[in-house]
């Protein structure tokens, strides 16, 4: 049974058994996966390649367009997680993420990849975590509930309130009262983390 | 087109050095809200990255909160580029724009 997340002099330690640690490291993976950065088209992006346009070598290779999955091949919940940085002009928003985007998929990835590494199998079921792994987490857990929202379709304040009274009447077999206590636990954990976060 | 750009952008950077002569519009980053993300984590987030006080952080909160969005930051447009980019790291709903 977990026991939410406390300040403990210097470390933010709680514990959480194998069956919630497996289950957050399955969603923190998925969440991991989506926000992978795509492969770059072979030949394009190396060191060498980059190097030799850089020093304007005639014959090197001319870059090949990076290949951006069209808007329709885009999984929609990237919308939500790398939202549109402009709203009404197209173009300031397209330079944005051109320039943008893989540093944050990378931050991004880098974040989860600290989570995924504190639940690592052990023999406790302690999570420890030093600030720096703390912020990490908090952001990562954001990420994973953003995710997860934007897959089961709550978009408005409103949408989390019926999502909250279904599961309230649904029976406990029922798969919506098990995505509602499942949304909830990572509701309350980044809860506790951000009070420890934050000193409270 | 990534000439055009950086036209623009060198005249923008030598505008701020003559910024008495001619003020350059501001640009401003935002933040919306969202059902997901939790109070507490959004006030810690400006806590965190921009430095605010407590009290600071907590209004532009209950701003986002109850007006729908929040004007956080406002500068020349690459710090509220780099201001947007990071707030979309912790995973806000963050965007800039020039001020009107």
């Amino acid at each position: 049974m977990a026991q939410a997340f406390r300040r403990k002099g210097t470390r933010i330690i709680a514990y959480l058994d194998q069956i919630e640690r497996e289950t957050l490291s399955i969603l923190l993976e998925q969440t991991r996966q989506i926000l992978e950065p795509p492969a770059a088209p072979p030949g394009s992006d190396d060191a060498f390649t980059q190097m030799m346009e850089a020093m304007g070598m005639p014959d090197a290779e001319a870059p090949a367009p990076r290949v951006e999955p069209s808007a329709a091949d885009r999984d929609p919940a990237l919308g939500r997680l790398l939202p549109r940085a402009h709203r009404g002009d197209d173009e300031i928003a397209a330079e944005f993420r051109r320039l943008s985007e893989t540093s944050l998929r990378q931050r991004k990835v880098g974040n989860l990849q600290v989570a995924i590494d504190a639940l690592a199998p052990g023999p406790s079921d302690r999570v420890d975590l030093d600030a720096r792994q703390a912020q990490a987490f908090v952001m990562a857990l954001t990420d994973v509930r953003l995710l997860f929202a934007e897959r089961i379709g709550l978009h408005t304040e409103q949408d989390v309130e019926d999502f909250e009274a279904a599961a309230g009447r649904a029976g406990d077999e029922d798969p919506i009262q098990q995505a509602y206590a499942l949304y909830d636990f990572l509701t309350w954990l980044q809860e506790t983390l951000t009070q420890s976060l934050m000193g409270r | 087109m990534a000439f055009a750009l950086s036209t623009e952008e060198q005249t923008e950077r030598s505008t701020s050095t003559t910024q008495v002569l001619e003020p350059e519009l501001p640009w401003i980053t935002l933040v919306w809200n969202d059902p997901v993300n939790l109070m507490s984590y959004v006030t810690w987030v400006f806590e965190s990255y921009f430095g605010y006080p407590r009290h600071k952080a907590e209004k532009l909160m209950m701003d986002v909160h109850t007006k729908g969005k929040a004007v956080v930051s406002h500068g020349p447009r690459e710090s509220m580029e780099r201001d947007a980019e990071a707030l979309q790291t912790y995973g806000l709903w963050a965007t800039f724009e020039k001020d009107t």
